[in-house]
């Protein structure tokens, strides 16, 4: 084996890591207060919700990539299978939100209001005359949407890339898929870690940490990297 | 047979068995009381509502489900490698699964009430671990089989590499992530809530003051979700039956669509995500359309 083609995917693995950390600051979370309506965003956990998005990502782009004639070294093919891993995960949280929308507005009454903005930054509404007094918002505006699609997209494709990367490297799907999950759960948290709880979307104020947890996710992906090509060679 | 038609039939049963394990596992969660809306019932007690709930957050959903259907599905392989029958297999994959989440469920509820019987005088209610534990295992069954089939036909029919055991997990995860956040909702921020009045979410002051008064009698987890089964169970279930069908069958829409023009794999594969983007943008049109309805419905709050 040449030394580019251990290259390569090390350096995938590495920027993978990065980006799976960047799509979670993305997602709009609010934790245990949002599933009370309490605070605005989805009412889960920022590695759990990240983690099942990417992960819907990362099967979609498998399926793509185990298809005969499909060349993961082609540079084409190498990018239908991120962004096949993207639109996998964007349908996966955009469809959960949408239904966590209904449930917000038709099973609990509230108005969708993000209270991290005046106005929404897309649709330009007035936010906090809908906010119940005591909570800091509620629901599933379209800023957080829009966040959340983006932050979906872009972890589909990172996990979509360590797939690739192991898969250059030599590893069977089986031990791919496996390592692509423990290494997309190591950044997801290494995010959830650097949000510190909940977060809006883009225009929350904690959004400006992001580069923290990129520059973490870095350093820990290069390790992994480095551990992984190792083991690509037997060691 | 056509084999696009059999892989359509594969999507279809797949998409009906998770539908089914998101309602399951949805009404499981509210049962035993899992998952975000748990803090609730675990601060009721501080704050003098002394309550019948069951309570049982194990973990977070994701983790714990993924947990029960990965040691499902590692069963049911092994099994299988041992050339016990296929269906044989799968329920006793996940008997074994349903077996750990008793196990679990009966821990953290002795565990989290025990912890709260002194300083808050909680009482640890046997009756209540009696009469829940079959409807929660149950549940639990129900969702982790399904999952498992959804699994198996993954592996057998729609061509996903990853071995059934990854793919149980990763569907453990998946269903966890879309219970808490569709839901687990409907029962933290309406049904332990329902003595507030309806629309607007619970201000901070309100949190641990949940319903300890069923429509009869003092309430307890089955209660819950009688009333979840009406909104929160079907929608969760709907969301990840959807998330199947519509991401396989965009592939199907790919396949079909790059046979007409005589495409190559990539060619089909362009189509399916160009299919997928459609489908996430009609996602966020619905998304913005629900929120002008409550916008307009509801109104601004106009007594601060």
């Amino acid at each position: 084996m040449d030394f580019s083609a251990l290259l390569i995917p090390f350096v995938e693995i590495t920027l993978a890591g990065a980006i799976i950390n960047a799509s979670v600051h993305f997602v709009p979370v609010g934790g245990a207060p949002a599933a009370m309506a309490t605070s605005t965003g989805i009412g889960t956990g920022t590695t759990q919700l990240a983690a099942g998005a990417g992960f819907t990502g990362l099967m979609a782009a498998a399926t793509i990539a185990a298809q005969s004639g499909v060349d993961i070294f082609n540079p084409l093919h190498w990018a239908i299978i991120l962004l096949s891993g993207a639109v996998g995960s964007m349908i996966m949280l955009g469809l959960t939100m949408l239904m966590g929308q209904l449930i917000y507005v038709f099973g609990v009454g509230v108005v969708p209001a993000a209270d991290k903005c005046e106005r929404d930054p897309i649709t330009g509404d007035y936010q906090k005359p809908y906010i119940t007094p005591g909570t800091t918002g509620h629901g599933v505006p379209t800023v957080c949407f829009i966040s959340g699609l983006i932050g979906a997209a872009l972890g589909g494709i990172g996990g979509a890339l360590a797939y690739v990367a192991l898969i250059q490297l030599g590893f069977s799907p089986e031990i791919a898929g496996t390592i692509a999950v423990g290494f997309f759960f190591m950044n997801a948290v290494l995010a959830s870690y650097n949000i510190g709880g909940t977060i809006e979307g883009f225009h929350d104020p904690k959004f400006k940490k992001i580069p923290n947890g990129i520059i973490a996710s870095f350093v820990a992906s290069l390790l992994t990297g480095a551990i992984v090509v190792l083991m690509s060679l037997g060691i | 047979m056509d084999s696009t038609l059999l892989v359509l039939g594969a999507l279809a049963l797949s998409s009906a068995a998770v539908t089914v394990a998101g309602f399951a596992e949805d009404l499981e969660s509210d049962v035993g009381s899992q998952s975000n809306p748990n803090s609730q019932v675990q601060l009721a007690p501080q704050m003098g509502n002394i309550h019948r709930y069951y309570n049982k957050a194990i973990s977070g959903e994701p983790v714990s489900y993924g947990l029960y259907v990965a040691v499902a599905g590692t069963v049911a392989w092994t099994l299988m490698n041992m050339g016990v029958n296929i269906l044989l297999a799968l329920v006793l994959g996940a008997a074994i699964g349903a077996f750990v989440h008793g196990v679990y469920t009966v821990s953290a509820y002795f565990g989290r009430i025990v912890g709260q019987s002194k300083s808050f005088g909680q009482p640890v209610y046997l009756d209540v671990v009696i009469t829940h534990l079959g409807p929660i295992v149950g549940h639990g069954f129900i969702a982790i089989f399904c999952m498992l089939l959804a699994a198996y036909l993954a592996t057998t029919m729609l061509g996903n590499p990853f071995p059934l055991p990854l793919i149980a997990l990763i569907f453990g995860i998946t269903v966890g992530a879309i219970g808490s956040s569709t839901g687990d909702v409907h029962y933290g921020a309406e049904r332990e809530y329902q003595k507030y009045p309806f629309g607007g979410g619970v201000p901070v002051a309100n949190q641990g003051d949940i319903d300890i008064k069923a429509e009869v009698g003092i309430r307890n987890g089955m209660d819950s979700s009688y009333f979840c089964s009406k909104l929160g169970g079907p929608l969760t279930g709907l969301t990840f039956g959807l998330i199947v069908f519509l991401d396989g069958w965009r592939g199907l829409v790919g396949t079909l669509l790059g046979n007409v023009i005589q495409g190559d794999v990539i060619v089909k594969s362009i189509i399916a995500i160009v299919v997928g983007v459609i489908i996430v943008a009609i996602t966020a049109c619905l998304n913005r359309l629900v929120e002008v309805y409550a916008r307009k419905k509801y109104g601004p709050y106009t007594n601060r």
